[in-house]
């Protein structure tokens, strides 16, 4: 388990960290796949299968191809070169780690994590055994089909006014002169 | 198991700083969606992580509306690159910035 989290873990910063400082935008957009693919090993360890298909299918399917699509149409090879030690990266960089601590901290406070390292709040119904007993799609499915249902008919809402938005912004327009 | 559940929120964190950090320092409008990205699945991460260490579920939820949220997000944001790049103008933040009108 934990070897497993480390490799997944260690895959899954370097891709990020390509993502931001690689020079061409289409190395970003492969190391975002190792990010994904590392971010769905990860979603494993933490019993969530399907969850680690849904991103397979929808972020390193899905998404990452219209990215690849979308840089191959307009290569934009000609942005500015963007030195690893100018100032401004040497700025993000202390900031990703000012951020990082700050984040973790608050992530580990008091509030969620006790000083015997156990969880607040006691532990809910959805134990990782009962969940795979039941089956894990089943009981996201019953989750989301009834105590969840409002926010599951907004989504499917907001993915056709998105449908909707794109086709009307890539729709070429005549010139009015 | 609480040292992988820490592990877990630090990988977390650290992959949202990096997002953060993209969306602030590149210029290219591509690349700062997918630090956008980066950032959204950091917090995916996180959600999951409490879900599996509270034994709930509104976690694994919340991160499928998160996913959709993203994969509309994308779909917009491709399609206003692409509007940008035919009406000619170079792609780079700190020029559409300055060019709005």
């Amino acid at each position: 388990m934990t070897v497993i989290f480390g490799i997944a873990a260690g895959f899954a910063f370097l891709g990020a960290l390509g993502v931001v400082l690689s020079q061409r935008t289409l190395y970003s957009a492969l190391s975002l796949v190792v990010n994904m693919v590392s971010l769905a090993v990860l979603f494993l360890l933490l019993d969530a299968q399907f969850l680690a298909a849904v991103q397979i299918i929808v972020y390193a399917g899905a998404v990452m191809v219209l990215f690849v699509f979308i840089i191959a149409l307009l290569s934009p090879g000609a942005e500015e070169r963007v030195r690893p030690l100018e100032l401004r990266m040497l700025l993000g960089g202390v900031a990703a780690i000012v951020f990082t601590l700050v984040i973790g901290r608050l992530a580990l406070n008091g509030i969620t994590v006790g000083p015997n390292g156990r969880l607040h709040g006691g532990l809910g119904p959805f134990a990782p055994t009962v969940v795979n007993a039941h089956g894990q799609v089943q009981t996201l499915g019953e989750q989301l089909f009834t105590t969840y249902l409002l926010p599951f008919e907004v989504t499917s809402l907001l993915l056709l006014v998105a449908a909707v938005g794109a086709v009307y912004l890539s729709k070429r327009r005549r010139v009015e002169q | 198991m609480s040292g992988m559940f820490q592990g877990f929120l630090i990988l977390s964190a650290a992959l949202f700083s990096i997002g953060a950090v993209g969306v602030l320092v590149r210029r290219n409008p591509l690349v700062v969606f997918m630090s956008i990205e980066l950032m959204l699945n950091a917090a995916n991460l996180a959600l999951v992580t409490y879900a599996r260490y509270t034994h709930t579920m509104a976690g694994q939820i919340f991160a499928l509306f998160v996913i959709a949220v993203a994969a509309s997000e994308v779909v917009v944001g491709l399609a206003l690159i692409t509007g940008v790049y035919r009406s000619g103008r170079h792609l780079d933040l700190d020029e559409l910035s300055e060019m709005s009108e």
